[in-house]
């Protein structure tokens, strides 16, 4: 036990004992550098500060203890890390920490983000033993598995406790699961949460001559859109193309396109398959759901077809839409001056709108795409280490402090990220926003992390965006999807991506469940 | 022979396809001294009102495009342009330097039959991306993954075929004779090719040192597969300019490709004489 971590359990002791009170005992342990989400969570629990505080500081004590342990054995004195170009932001700051404390040297092997996925296939077959912590979406986690180039976690799961899954500081269910299971068991532990929001520009939504000349057109007042119809409304009320300013910047560019598809989709109460793993986006409701996007495209930036995710973003912060349909990071652009110079403090973000079912009923759904994650290589020199870091990085504890840092994309992802955040998490994503990202995060539908996700998206993607440029008529180019997803199905084998479909299903908000029927799958 | 006079229609033609060509050199110049405020401006900003050298700093200093609110560069451009330049010198003179011998072989003994020349061809009818996995296999095997020996033996391999092919048509079209009497003045076969051939056929073999030289220089997707941190090239290097903070560093890129250029731009200036006449050598045939 170091100096500082006596002083802590001193002052925990202190404060049990009730030899000092709330303020003293939150000023000592912040001088301590305790953050004040830790220390809060620690001053009111019934369990009393000293337990408390090995509950919430656990998984990171843990990983730190196992850290220690595998570092003072490692041959290899270096961990190396294959992570997407322009993440290092949120791990750079601890590199310090490992080589001082630990002697490790973390390495950071950067690849453009299209090809993460591809190098960790690569890996499979070249067995190099270069990785040792990778750093892939959600979606990889399948054929990485099945491919064998990364551990299995449960183990190390079951015995270090990450704290995957605790209602108070785990990760968002059910994100918890989708994003991190395969079949049920842990195959990488989540280090981003991407799920998209809604961002609307409140100064025109306060404007009280356009509050006015809405609320008389329409018959209800001006304010963020709760449903798609009210999304489409508005983005038509608000477009003025020739002051250059658009009702929404949502993407119709390739790669892009299929997320707002599939959004879209996920609203309608539709997943992308059945129970018996058909495609079901070919359905009257996908129909209804391109319709919707081509009826959009009138009020969309003319960019919208080449956007890619900076250059949408950075159109938004110049002030040319009112709507936009963005990652966590989009909002940071919008709220930052330098990125968003027409749109800092000038935001009002809320969850994905919601569709109207058959019933009558309200359906809010979203959409949890990309979302990076920590695996551990099956060829790493030392997995133990590999996985130490990976929970370290990921703890209640360390996450809080590494989401803020700036050029990275770890976006809030933990329970208590959103609902008991830090001040630098507040500072940097605003008390709102946090919310919304709680409560859009709760109805989240997965990317198709399955085996075989990436070539299910692209062939759905590719048929989006053709039916968006007018090349396919709607039916025709979910058909055409459709038949991809066959065939990439029967490649793989309907049983494995069923096993594997019917697990992710398992795990969703229960209003999605029922609505799509994956209630009575079995 | 008098230059010939293009007629207004021509100049005017000449004129349009000049700035077709050079459109994407302009652009990519600008864009490399815009301050990231004007990389993705909309209206587009063509000429930059206040030119700034920082993304050409940027490549060299990672933390140089900080004063702009950009944070998240992690890696110079050094080891890249070094690596570029290793892999591709080297690859290229490997590659010529076979290709050369391979080509008078072929054209003046017949070595191999009359199929070799197909069989060297055929190296280049695989896509790359088909033989990419083998060669991570079998460079994974042998220990040439991530080192530059295997990307070089690779880039070598690639455009042999280019170098022998491009070569055997030039020194087709010396005649014979040339060699046969330098023979016959005493010199053995080798040393005629060596002061004889080789220097008649200096601007084919300045040309297909330049073609090669370009395919290894822009070379993407091998070095790519085959890299991990030890090896690092310009191409690949281009593609990992994204950061959170600002998402494409359409600046920073574009110092980058400028800076790519630049030996291209130098050699082939300094050796279009002998391009000139490679491209049109044999054109007229004797």
């Amino acid at each position: 036990m170091n100096t500082r971590e006596r002083k802590i359990d001193k002052v925990l002791a202190t404060f049990d004992a009730g030899r000092m009170n709330r303020r003293g005992f939150l000023k000592s342990l912040a001088a301590l550098g305790v953050t004040t989400f830790v220390a809060n969570a620690v001053s009111i629990s019934p369990l009393g500060a000293v337990k408390a505080y090995a509950a919430i500081q656990g998984a990171e004590q843990r990983a730190w203890e196992l850290a220690k342990v595998a570092a003072a054995k490692a041959t290899r004195k270096t961990l190396t890390l294959l992570i997407p170009t322009g993440s290092i932001g949120n791990m750079k700051p601890y590199a310090d920490k490992w080589k001082n404390e630990l002697g490790i040297t973390l390495e950071f092997i950067e690849e453009p983000d299209e090809v993460v996925h591809t190098k960790g296939m690569q890996e499979a077959v070249a067995k190099t033993g270069r990785y040792d912590v990778m750093m892939p979406t959600a979606m990889s986690y399948p054929d990485w598995i099945d491919s064998g180039v990364i551990y299995d976690l449960t183990e190390w799961v079951e015995k270090y406790d990450p704290e995957l899954f605790n209602k108070e500081w785990g990760v968002v269910f059910p994100a918890s699961h989708h994003a991190q299971l395969y079949n049920g068991r842990v195959a990488g532990l989540l280090n981003d949460g991407d799920q998209i929001t809604l961002l609307c520009r409140s100064d025109h939504l306060t404007d009280p001559a356009k509050a006015k000349a809405f609320e008389d057109k329409f018959g209800y007042r001006l304010g963020v859109p709760k449903t798609w119809a009210e999304y489409h409304t508005l983005a038509k009320f608000m477009h003025d193309p020739a002051k250059g300013f658009y009702g929404s910047l949502e993407y119709r560019s390739p790669y892009y396109v299929k997320w707002m598809f599939m959004q879209r989709l996920v609203s309608k109460g539709r997943l992308y398959f059945d129970g018996e793993v058909n495609p079901t986006f070919n359905s009257d409701e996908g129909v209804a759901a391109l319709e919707d996007m081509l009826a959009m495209n009138a009020y969309l930036h003319p960019d919208a077809f080449s956007f890619t995710w900076s250059s949408n973003y950075n159109a938004f912060g110049r002030g040319e839409g009112f709507m936009n349909i963005v990652w966590p990071s989009g909002f940071k652009y919008s709220k930052a001056p330098s990125t968003g110079p027409a749109t800092t403090g000038k935001i009002a973000a809320t969850v994905m709108p919601a569709d109207k079912l058959k019933d009558g009923t309200l359906l809010y759904a979203g959409m949890f795409c990309w979302g990076y994650g920590y695996a551990v290589s099956k060829y790493s020199a030392n997995p133990e280490l590999a996985y130490a870091y990976s929970q370290w990085m990921t703890s209640p504890t360390i996450s809080s402090d590494a989401i803020p840092y700036l050029g990275g994309y770890s976006d809030p992802y933990r329970v208590n990220h959103m609902l008991a955040p830090t001040q630098r998490l507040l500072d940097t994503y605003t008390p709102e926003y946090l919310k919304t990202l709680y409560d859009n995060m709760v109805n989240t539908v997965p990317d198709f992390c399955v085996p075989g996700g990436f070539e299910y998206q692209d062939a759905l993607d590719k048929q989006v965006h053709a039916c968006m440029t007018g090349a396919k008529k709607p039916k025709e180019a979910l058909d055409d999807a459709a038949r991809a997803f066959e065939r990439i199905t029967r490649r793989i084998g309907r049983d494995k991506v069923k096993k594997s479909w019917l697990a992710l299903t398992r795990n969703l908000a229960e209003p999605i469940r029922k609505a799509s029927g994956a209630d009575k799958w079995s | 022979m008098m230059p010939r006079k293009l007629t207004p229609l021509q100049a005017l033609l000449m004129g349009l396809a000049l700035i077709v060509v050079l459109f994407p050199v302009f652009w990519i110049v600008m864009t490399a001294i815009k301050p990231p405020t004007d990389w993705n401006a909309s209206p587009a900003i063509w000429v930059p009102s206040k030119p700034t050298l920082i993304n050409f700093q940027t490549l060299f200093n990672p933390d140089a495009i900080r004063e702009y609110g950009v944070g998240g560069v992690s890696q110079a451009a050094t080891d890249a342009v070094i690596g570029s330049l290793l892999a591709s010198v080297s690859a290229t003179a490997i590659s010529v330097v076979i290709g050369l011998f391979s080509a008078i072989g072929i054209s003046r003994y017949g070595n191999g039959g009359k199929s070799t020349p197909l069989v060297i061809l055929s190296g280049r009818m695989f896509p790359p991306a088909a033989i990419a996995v083998p060669f991570v296999i079998m460079f994974s095997t042998i220990g040439l993954i991530d080192s530059y020996p295997g990307l070089i033996a690779i880039y070598a391999a690639v455009t042999l075929p280019f170098s022998t092919w491009m070569l055997k048509s030039f020194v087709e079209d010396l005649p014979r004779e040339i060699e046969e009497a330098a023979m016959i003045d005493g010199q053995s076969r080798m040393m005629a090719h060596l002061t004889v051939t080789i220097p008649l056929i200096k601007g084919g073999l300045f040309a297909t040192t330049m073609f090669v030289f370009i395919l290894n220089w822009s070379e993407f997707m091998f070095a790519l597969v085959l890299s991990y941190s030890n090896v690092s090239t310009i191409p690949v290097q281009l593609a990992k300019y994204v950061t959170a903070t600002a998402g494409t560093l359409y600046g920073v890129q574009a110092a980058l490709a400028v800076l790519a250029m630049v030996p291209l731009v130098i050699v082939g200036y300094r050796i279009q004489s002998h391009l000139a006449r490679g491209m049109t050598f044999g054109a007229i045939k004797q």
